[in-house]
């Protein structure tokens, strides 16, 4: 992939992923033939920040986990309340960082 | 409390894990009260969340974790002690309110040591505590 379309990527996306992963992509999209430029486009990328403000409003249904998609946490969290809600706080600091990795995954899958 | 230099120069990111590994204990122990197990709860699983993490970031955990354990015992004792005197046949006796004006001291000590702790840690300072440090530094694996 040219590197103009890749620096573009990066920096529209930079949000989304932990600033640790951004050389590591940088690399695997520069590796990368253009038929996979799409099919990054078409990624659903959830944002850490709203997620934080999902967490906080629905932590306790587990809404902010089966949203990033972890629908088995979602639901142990739903049936406990949100852990009594101690995993509610616990998930208020974790799940931006939870979101970054899912959102790296998805890139990985995609580069293969 | 000593500020070291860690075996190697943390990230930002891990900066910001470990830094709200106190910040979380700190929030848990406020939602949590009078209830003292609700912390350690917290902690404990904070610190699963990042088994996978950074070894700077368990290493700050673990403290974190260790931490909270000492205030558990303190406060437990100090719930039953309340408990036996509101629900039981106990009386309120002066080694009560003695034991009651140490742990509250200690809450508060602990309580502004975690705030310095976590404002230090997301500042890029290694912050080792007496004792926690040594153990988190034994039972930690890099």
């Amino acid at each position: 992939m040219e590197s103009q379309k890749v620096d573009l990527f990066l920096m529209t996306h930079s949000k989304y992923f932990e600033s640790y992963q951004i050389p590591i992509i940088r690399e695997q999209l520069l590796l990368a033939d253009d038929s996979k430029f799409i099919a990054l486009q078409t990624i659903n990328f959830k944002e850490p920040v709203m997620m934080l403000v999902v967490s906080l409003l629905g932590g306790h249904f587990g809404i902010d986990r089966f949203i990033i998609g972890d629908v088995g946490l979602g639901v142990a969290k739903l049936l406990t309340c949100g852990g009594v809600g101690i995993w509610t706080i616990v998930d208020w600091f974790l799940i931006m960082g939870r979101t970054r990795e899912i959102n790296y995954e998805k890139v990985m899958m995609i580069l293969g | 409390m000593a500020v070291k230099e860690f075996i190697y120069k943390p990230d930002d990111h891990e900066l910001e894990k470990a830094a709200n590994s106190y910040l979380m204990s700190m929030i848990a122990l406020m939602a949590g009260l009078p209830l003292p197990i609700i912390n350690l709860i917290a902690t404990f699983i904070f610190f699963l969340g990042n088994r996978k993490g950074t070894y700077f970031v368990r290493w700050h955990c673990c403290q974190a974790l260790f931490s909270q354990a000492t205030i558990v015992f303190v406060n437990s004792f100090c719930f039953y002690r309340t408990m036996s005197i509101i629900f039981g046949s106990a009386k309120v006796t002066n080694s009560y309110i003695a034991y009651l004006i140490t742990v509250i001291v200690f809450n508060i000590i602990e309580f502004i040591i975690t705030i310095q702790a976590a404002v230090y840690i997301r500042k890029g300072k290694h912050i080792e505590w007496w004792f926690f440090g040594t153990l988190a530094q034994l039972i930690c694996k890099k």
